[in-house]
């Protein structure tokens, strides 16, 4: 066993956010360059008197990664556009409100995830799936769609397991508690550091972490067979 | 030094997302050069990473960030449009020539009303058919809101708001007078009108007399931040000293002061109304920039002084 395989990256992928890679390292926000920081803070400013044109801007910048995240976690482009509605509509309500305490991206996202918090809680006590069947061949069947027969693809084999595994996964993302699923999102699928996450949360680094641990675990366990 | 095996599990998962540091990276090498245990942990962790990778993050379709941003656009396009403090200041850079506008006659209105005893004069009496008064010269009009002429009549209706001057008196306990103050906060045309009715109002919050969350504390942050006489601009400071400490809105209408008032005397004060605050990191964030920017040398250096004090009490 290697020892060296420490050195690697990370084994695993994480689409680059369209013109932004760096952002999402950051802890302290997008911006690394404190020019690019200053002319947020303007802009910040400038909507917080009231300009609709610098909130529209801001809005601009965080969108996509919003979706993005909302959209992984819920699995429904119906709810991640609810959740960014409700997000931003708090955001312009409340922009009086944000004194600089935090960078700006910290601020929305806690927003954010408060609200994918907020769902996750809600399904799990309505214990309500999507529209969503498995039938007899093993392969899933939108209730909303008929399945053609066009959707089978030159390797139906290996499409169709890594359908079944992707599957496995989500089921598995499901067992944890709301919390655990979102401090693992954030870790594993966003790349947050730890600390980021605590302040997104309203919780310590330490709590942070401990819940990672704890939803890996719940994940490993489920998934023993899955490699 | 040997590690438990507890700590590797630990440093393992971190190192998966390359949140190890280096002398941490270092130890955990040495320590799975010997433990076959921690090691077969790592494959557990490597694995888990791989096959998260079966449920990738996908970027949202160009489609839906499309219609999500409009959705987002239309229901900020169907907000009231601004908050309750540009609200404000937009009534205050009104020119004068729109003294006959609405605010100056409810405000009469309300008079009517509070001297008729309740607040219920107001509403009724902005559509209120009034009685021809028997000495014309005597009335002054604030407005006319409507003219209606019945086709085949000479007759024709005219809707007017009358500007009735009034008076009454009361202790500065009562929440009529109060209203009244706050409106004398407002008065554009006359400073001392002003003057008076902030300076009473910052007595009362000074003298913590049910100054809390309401309208003669807020009335004191507009005056601070949208009064165009400095001395007004300083009482209102003076009568939300009591609340800094405690209340965001207030601290923040003040470090908006520091940033933005044109008035040395009225920055100073806002200085030394922040000293004991100085925990909060957006008042150590408008002091750095009040440090470096303001055009005062003496706001500049006790800025710096106050900040050297904080950074000793931390």
């Amino acid at each position: 066993m290697p020892v060296d395989a420490l050195r690697f990256a990370s084994p695993f992928s994480r689409p680059s956010a369209a013109g932004s890679p760096a952002k999402i390292q950051s802890s302290r926000g997008m911006a690394i360059d404190p020019q690019a920081r200053a002319s947020e803070t303007e802009l910040i400013r400038e909507a917080q008197q009231g300009s609709r044109a610098a909130f529209d801007s801001l809005v601009r910048q965080y969108d996509q990664a919003v979706l993005r995240l909302a959209l992984h976690l819920t699995g429904s482009e119906q709810d991640a556009e609810d959740i960014h509605q409700e997000a931003f509509l708090k955001a312009y309500r409340y922009l009086g409100n944000f004194r600089f305490e935090c960078s700006f991206y910290t601020w929305i996202y806690r927003i954010v995830t408060n609200l994918c918090l907020d769902l996750l809680r809600r399904r799990k006590s309505r214990k309500e799936d999507q529209a969503v069947m498995i039938d007899a061949s093993g392969e899933e069947m939108d209730l909303l769609n008929n399945v053609s027969d066009e959707r089978a693809s030159a390797n139906p084999d290996r499409e169709l397991s890594r359908k079944v595994l992707g599957d496995r996964i989500r089921e598995a993302l499901d067992q944890l508690t709301p919390r655990e699923r979102m401090v693992f999102e954030l870790k594993h699928y966003q790349g947050l550091k730890l600390r980021t996450i605590g302040e997104m949360l309203h919780t310590t680094e330490e709590t942070a972490k401990n819940t990672l641990f704890r939803a890996t675990r719940k994940l490993r366990a489920n998934l023993a067979e899955v490699r | 030094m040997t590690m438990k095996c507890e700590t590797a599990h630990e440093y393992i998962a971190l190192a998966v997302y390359g949140d190890l540091a280096d002398d941490q990276s270092h130890q955990l090498e040495q320590h799975l050069t010997s433990c076959a245990d921690c090691r077969s942990e790592l494959e557990g962790v490597q694995a888990l990473a791989k096959a998260m990778t079966l449920f990738p993050v996908e970027e949202p379709s160009a489609n839906l960030v499309a219609r999500t941003r409009l959705r987002l656009e239309e229901a900020l396009d169907a907000l009231p449009r601004a908050g309750f403090l540009v609200r404000i200041s937009q009534q205050f850079s009104q020119g004068v020539g729109r003294l006959s506008s609405a605010p100056v006659a409810a405000s009469a209105l309300l008079v009517v009303g509070l001297a008729a005893g309740g607040y219920g004069g107001y509403r009724a009496g902005k559509h209120a058919t009034v009685a021809i008064p028997q000495d014309a010269d005597s009335v002054q009009i604030a407005n006319v809101s409507s003219i209606v002429k019945n086709p085949g009549s000479e007759k024709v209706e005219v809707r007017y708001n009358r500007l009735v001057p009034e008076s009454v008196q009361g202790s500065l306990d009562d929440p009529y007078i109060r209203a009244l103050l706050v409106i004398g906060a407002r008065n554009r045309t006359n400073p001392l009108v002003r003057n008076d009715s902030v300076g009473l109002m910052a007595g009362e919050c000074r003298a913590g007399h049910q100054c809390g969350d309401g309208p003669v504390r807020d009335a004191l942050m507009v005056s601070l931040l949208y009064d165009n006489n400095p001395d007004v601009r300083l009482k209102a400071l003076d009568g939300l000293q009591p609340y800094v400490a405690d209340n965001t809105r207030v601290r923040d209408a003040v470090l908006q002061s520091l940033l933005n008032d044109p008035d040395t005397k009225v920055r100073t004060q806002a200085i030394g109304m922040l000293q004991p605050v100085q925990a909060d990191s957006s008042v150590l964030d408008v002091l750095h920039t009040v440090a470096a920017r303001d055009d005062s040398p003496q706001i500049r250096d006790v800025s710096q002084q106050v900040l050297s004090q904080a950074q000793q009490i931390q």
